[in-house]
This record gives structure tokens, C-alpha cells and sequence, in this order.
């Protein structure tokens, strides 16, 4: 088998979902941030709440959104919900990550077979490598919070 | 006369920001009788409760959506369902309306997207 890593109109696959995230839910826009290879090979759970699937089936890696609690919390309030709550961060990472996953499959068909959308708060933790190919960081910005989805997916390109 | 919504899905956050839309755009007329965040309770509270509407999610736990319309359909079968899911794909929303949903909503939806759906749900 071959792994040829992502292209940019891949990654940009999954930064729109987490731009019409923000827009619809929210009507306030995040802006996102020019994207950069990550120098370590894992993937990185970066703040306080993590959003995470897994693929494989044709592809194999995973797709992570982490926000801190500050975004979330506001994210919460723009939505109307009033419980401020570890399990409601949770739940919006892990919606995040299930609309991730949607984009995910319509984008490259159904051979992308996709874990359960999974929500964690394990800042600093990473998910082992799964992908040969480089992780790309693209920072989405909203209000004065920073959010950071990462992609880290190889194509198997079979001979 | 009142129309029975019901609202199913496994994001606490989505369940009460639909029934939110639903109570602040004052639509005439529409009563939630339940709130599920699966889709085995969601079977069970359609019998119990009979709503005439419902906003279904595709990936929950116990019991996924497809297979909970499946069950509702054979249950209450006048009643209309709104797929709400993260699966855009059309085989997926194909599937979903062969098993009897009557319309499909892309997650993340606006507020417009939603009233203006469950409004087409209703006519």
C-alpha cells in the first residue's frame, strides 16, 4: 500500500465546517487562521476540551478540534444555553466533531469509514500516530479566543 | 389546534437550542411533548406522548436514527419526520427518507433553516 498525504483543498474540507459551525450556531463568524505543519508526528489535544474522530477504511488518522472553556462557555451562552457545565462543553466539542465527521464522508465518500465522534477534556494528551503523512494546524479565531482544529489523515492509495 | 413536536438528539446542547427556537420565533401552536437523547427512549416516549412532529438525529447512542424512524414510522404512522444529522451525504438522507422521514436538515443549521423546515414539516 500507498499513503499520499492530504491536499490543501482536503484540510479546507474541515475548516469550513468549523467556520459554518460558528456562523450558523452562533451568528458571529470565526476567522480562520493560515494553516502550518506540525513538527511533532502525533496528534495533539491542545485545550481544555477536545472533539476527536478517527478514520480509517481507505484513509487512516484523525481530525481534532480543542477550544478552551473560555470559547466554549460563550459559544454556550450564543446558542441560548443557560447551564454552564463540563458536560455541555463536552457535548458541543463533541457535536463539533460529529459535523467533522459528516463533512468528513460527503467530501471522500463512503470508503472513509469513521469511528464514533468522540469528546474529551485531556489537555496535552496526544492520540498515538495513526498517519505517516504531516499533521497540519489551522488556528480559527473567535472573539478573542483561539481555537485549533488539526488534521492528521493519509490517503491509502492502493496499488 | 395544537401541533405535538417532538425533538431527538444525543447533544443535550441541540435538543434545548430547537425547542428554544421553537418557544422564542412563537410559531402558533406547537406544543413539545418530549425531549429524547436516544433513540430507543425516543421510541419509547413516541408511543407514550403521539407527537405529530418530529426532529430526528441519524448518530445516537442504543438505537441510531435510521433504525428509530424505522420503528416510529411502523408506530405512528402519520406522523412527520424532520432528519436533523451531520450526515450530509445523499445515500444517507436517501436512506433516512426510505425509511420514512419526510425532510433532511444539515447540521450546523441556522435558525431560519430550522423554523422555515419544520414550517414545510407542518404544511
Amino acid at each position: 500500500m500507498n499513503y499520499r498525504a492530504l491536499n490543501p483543498e482536503d484540510i479546507q474540507v474541515f475548516s469550513e465546517a468549523i467556520s459554518t459551525f460558528f456562523e450558523r450556531m452562533t451568528q458571529k463568524p470565526a476567522r480562520v487562521r493560515t494553516a502550518y505543519m506540525l513538527d511533532q508526528p502525533e496528534t495533539i489535544l491542545w485545550n481544555d476540551f477536545n472533539g476527536v474522530i478517527q478514520v480509517s477504511g481507505g484513509f487512516r488518522g484523525a481530525v481534532s478540534f480543542s477550544a478552551p472553556q473560555g470559547l466554549l462557555t460563550e459559544v454556550l451562552a450564543a446558542m441560548g444555553e443557560t447551564e454552564q457545565s463540563e458536560e455541555n462543553f463536552l457535548d458541543v466539542a463533541g457535536e463539533i466533531a460529529n459535523i467533522l465527521s459528516g463533512r468528513a464522508r460527503r467530501h471522500f465518500g463512503e470508503a472513509l469509514d469513521i469511528a464514533t465522534p468522540l469528546s474529551c477534556v485531556r489537555q496535552g494528551a496526544v492520540i498515538a500516530q495513526l498517519a505517516e503523512g504531516p499533521a497540519y494546524a489551522i488556528p480559527h479565531t473567535w472573539g478573542p479566543h483561539e481555537a485549533h482544529l488539526v488534521v492528521h489523515l493519509d490517503l491509502i492509495q492502493r496499488r | 389546534m395544537t401541533s405535538r413536536l417532538m425533538i431527538v438528539d444525543d447533544s443535550n446542547t441541540i435538543r434545548n437550542h430547537i425547542a428554544r427556537l421553537m418557544v422564542d420565533s412563537r410559531l402558533p401552536g406547537i406544543e413539545i411533548v418530549g425531549l429524547a437523547g436516544d433513540g430507543r427512549k425516543a421510541v419509547e416516549m413516541a408511543g407514550r406522548t403521539r407527537p405529530d412532529y418530529i426532529t430526528m438525529d441519524l448518530t445516537m447512542p442504543h438505537m441510531d436514527g435510521e433504525a428509530c424512524i424505522g420503528e416510529i414510522a411502523k408506530l405512528l404512522p402519520d406522523a412527520r419526520i424532520l432528519v436533523v444529522s451531520a450526515l450530509s451525504d445523499k445515500a444517507t438522507a436517501l436512506r433516512a427518507i426510505a425509511k420514512g422521514a419526510h425532510g433532511f436538515v444539515h447540521k450546523p443549521f441556522s435558525d431560519e433553516t430550522m423554523i422555515q423546515s419544520l414550517l414545510e414539516l407542518m404544511s
